[in-house]
């Protein structure tokens, strides 16, 4: 799984702080004016318009994706009840 | 003007040597009188030294006396060699030798005369030109060819830097429309701005108040947009063309809606009279539904008068409008053959969906594709709003645009100038080096924003002298702004050969893995990080565009197989013992690869997002003719499932030269009367032409293409989303 973020977006930071996203098996890429990686990843999951108006973006290991910052803390602490 | 050196005053009395040489065996006044000038300005003059100090001065920055001493030195040859008849440019080239010979090369430089050989004349008038095909072969093409054969060095010497002319001359990049270096690029625009304040242009000898009538309305678009051919290098663009024209429809019946719908492509059609006898390059964006954006904005009809409705109360009025131009690209023109311009760029939008009668109408725009190809498929999805022009260039509506589309007559856009990068030759300079491939990017994006902002610096400066200026129609500010307004230009940054690129750097071409596609995507990212960058640094916005390229694919490929033959042999495409080659276009795979059509369409639109001034997929269909319905279903899945953001199907078709018949395919020979002599036409780049005026780098690429024949016969097989392996 993927969880796309910005630095200065409070929800990113927020989702990053209450989760441990490395034992849950997410890896973070920061969007930036530096970072090419995670803008030609977000392009190839066919997110970078959803990600000019939303962020964070979680992409699932089935490649769908969730945009919501709620849906996206659901998700994880349901993973975490899960496992 | 033409001759920078001026022989007016008959025999000059100086004669005087360079200090250590011999006298000249015949006196001055024996030159005076024995040998002539030819000058341009189609005068014959005796010789008259004084000039050439006097335009060394003029000119450069060469003193007095070296001035004077050169004017002796080629004197004196011209006396030692005993001409009876020298020409200007002759003596302008032995001073430039003088010059040289001193190691002043700026002021030779600046002493450069501008022409052109009389074998390339003699060629330019006789042959063809296959840079642009919309360029037909006659006296005023000709004439067109020339002057920018004199503009093209004029740009290159004169307003951009000797790094960025070198950049052009080398292949690093392709500086577009040089031989149109005083104009910006493109340009959209608003009706509206005609039909408030009529036909008043600058240099007009008659004004014309706002239509009255829905004929003269076209008649002040067709002439507006040859005006704007003439201060614009490429396209020239209308926005909601059938919205627009609505309130000038009320009250009229079926038949004389038809009637303007059938003028209005053929006044375009037909303008072959323009400027070097070229089509206007026109395009006009079409809607079912009325914008969300143009909803609420009252509506200008006949006389220029608010008619105290809104736009959305005439949504009837341009659902018949554009019903009805579609049924005229439908017959095609008198011969049944596609139109070539306007080209009919329909936006698919969220709302175009709820709009009713939605799907009878793209049942017929999709009837039109496969018979004849014309309609461009624009998707603006979620709140995008654009206008969309030349080949695939995109103009997005940012909040200052949709402010100005309460007042639509403000809407206009320019794109100032278009620089591409030739992405191969990174690659092998690279060496399979990532960090050497960017870096190198970067460099050359860099010397691409230097291009731009000495392009923004001489228009500025041209613009700069208002209504006596050469460029008084942009400067007309009929609603309190100039028509070209230089703080909202966009300023693009093409590319081409991404495919090979890869294919040089990694081993495969992008449609052969998900790993290259995704390195692809980097490279194309990472330019666009560089041009946000840049935009922010320098306040101007750069954006990435898919370049159309017709003769750049071609020009870069050459330049390549000569300049880096080792390793662009393998990679270049085309047929290279023939010469005809060229790169892929932009971020387009393969032309030839063997895929579906949807994975194209699919793959290929993941690299749109970041290329935001414009992008397109071909499908390309050959002679096949695939139901409308089919194809309406494959425009909707685009739509839906992909973020492709324009698509266009090709076919393509045989018009004999002898019995005037039109089939379908492309044939040796009429099925119709068997004759040989006769000429393909289909999609170049961006538009339909005759295959006989393409380039030779296009007709490789015609002879490669993959034609997606048979599939739309099929149910569409659903879309991959795993990424995974593709293509052959």
């Amino acid at each position: 799984m993927t969880l796309f973020t910005k630095s200065l977006c409070s929800a990113c930071q927020e989702i990053q702080k209450d989760f441990d996203l490395k034992t849950l098996g997410v890896e973070v890429e920061e969007l930036g004016p530096d970072n090419p990686d995670a803008l030609a990843h977000l392009a190839w999951h066919e997110l970078v318009e959803i990600a000019e108006k939303s962020l964070p973006i979680l992409v699932l290991n089935d490649l769908s994706a969730i945009a919501d910052t709620d849906a996206i803390k659901n998700y994880l602490a349901e993973r975490i009840t899960r496992h | 003007m033409g001759n920078l050196l001026e022989f007016s005053h008959v025999g000059h009395e100086g004669s005087g040597d360079r200090a250590g040489t011999e006298k000249p065996t015949r006196e001055v006044t024996d030159i005076a009188l024995g040998t002539l000038v030819r000058r341009s300005e189609e005068v014959l003059d005796s010789w008259d030294r004084q000039k050439i100090v006097d335009a060394l001065v003029r000119e450069t920055f060469v003193d007095q006396d070296t001035a004077e001493a050169i004017s002796l030195e080629v004197e004196e040859m011209i006396l030692v060699s005993r001409i009876s008849m020298v020409t200007a440019p002759l003596i302008r080239e032995l001073v430039d030798a003088k010059l040289i010979e001193r190691g002043l090369e700026q002021a030779r430089r600046m002493h450069t005369r501008l022409g052109v050989p009389l074998y390339d004349v003699e060629q330019m008038i006789v042959q063809p030109n296959k840079e642009n095909a919309n360029v037909p072969h006659g006296p005023e093409a000709t004439n067109l060819t020339l002057a920018e054969s004199i503009k093209k060095e004029y740009g290159l010497l004169n307003v951009f830097s000797p790094e960025v002319g070198d950049a052009h001359m080398r292949g690093d990049i392709h500086l577009h429309d040089l031989g149109f270096i005083d104009r910006p690029y493109c340009s959209g625009q608003s009706l509206e701005y005609l039909k408030k304040f009529g036909l008043n242009l600058p240099n007009s000898l008659a004004m014309a108040k706002p239509a009255k009538h829905a004929e003269v309305l076209l008649a002040h678009m067709v002439k507006f947009a040859a005006a704007l051919q003439g201060n614009f290098a490429g396209a020239i663009g209308w926005d909601a063309v059938n919205l627009f024209f609505a309130p000038y429809l009320e009250g009229l019946d079926d038949r004389a809606v038809e009637q303007l719908a059938q003028m209005m492509i053929f006044e375009f059609s037909q303008q072959a009279v323009a400027r070097g006898g070229q089509a206007i390059f026109t395009d006009v964006n079409l809607y079912w539904e009325v914008p969300k954006h143009f909803e609420d904005v009252p509506a200008i009809g006949p006389g220029g008068s608010y008619t105290g409705k809104t736009y959305a109360e005439y949504e009837k009025e341009a659902q018949r409008f554009v019903w009805k131009l579609f049924e005229v690209y439908k017959k095609g023109d008198g011969a049944g053959r596609p139109f070539f311009f306007p080209k009919p760029l329909v936006h698919i939008t969220e709302k175009f969906f709820k709009t009713p009668g939605h799907q009878a109408f793209l049942n017929h725009i999709c009837d039109v594709a496969s018979d004849k190809g014309n309609t461009y498929f624009v998707f603006d999805r979620g709140e995008t709003a654009k206008i969309s022009e030349c080949c695939r260039l995109s103009f997005k509506l940012e909040r200052s645009d949709l402010e100005d589309a309460k007042q639509p007559w403000k809407m206009r856009y320019c794109a100032l100038q278009n620089v591409t990068l030739n992405l191969p030759r990174l690659a092998y300079r690279a060496k399979g080096d990532d960090t050497q491939l960017f870096a190198k990017i970067g460099e050359l994006i860099e010397i691409t924003i230097k291009a731009h902002r000495q392009k923004r610096e001489f228009i500025t400066r041209l613009v700069s002298h208002k209504s006596s200026g050469p460029l008084s129609l942009l400067n007309m500010n009929l609603d309190g702004s100039p028509y070209l307004r230089m703080h909202r230009c966009t300023y693009l940054i093409g590319m081409v050969g991404m495919n090979e690129l890869i294919q040089y750097h990694t081993g495969e071409e992008m449609h052969g893995s998900a790993e290259a596609m995704k390195f692809g995507l980097k490279v194309i990212a990472y330019m666009k990080l560089l041009a946000d960058q840049c935009s922010r640094k320098y306040n101007m916005r750069f954006v990435l565009e898919q370049t159309p390229a017709e003769s750049t694919a071609y020009r870069f490929a050459k330049l390549d197989l000569k300049y880096f033959p080792k390793e662009s042999s393998s990679v270049v495409k085309g047929d290279q013992s023939a010469g005809e080659i060229y790169y892929t276009n932009s971020t387009l795979f393969n032309v030839g690869a063997s895929m579906n059509p949807v994975e194209r369409v699919k793959l290929e639109g993941r690299f749109h997002p970041l290329i935001e001034a414009g992008a397109l997929t071909h499908v390309w269909l050959g002679e096949s003719k695939p139901p409308a319905e089919s194809l309406a279903n494959f425009v909707v899945k685009t739509f839906q499932r992909t973020k492709n953001d324009q698509i266009a199907f090709s076919p393509e078709f045989t018009t004999c030269k002898g019995c005037g018949k039109i089939s379908r395919g492309l044939r040796e020979a009429c099925p119709w009367c068997g004759s040989e002599d006769v000429d393909g036409i289909t999609r170049i780049t961006g538009y339909f032409t005759r295959v006989s005026s393409w380039n030779r780098g296009k007709l490789g690429e015609l002879k490669d293409r993959y034609r997606n024949q048979g599939h739309f016969t099929r149910p569409l097989t659903p879309e991959r989303s795993d990424g995974g392996r593709v293509g052959r």
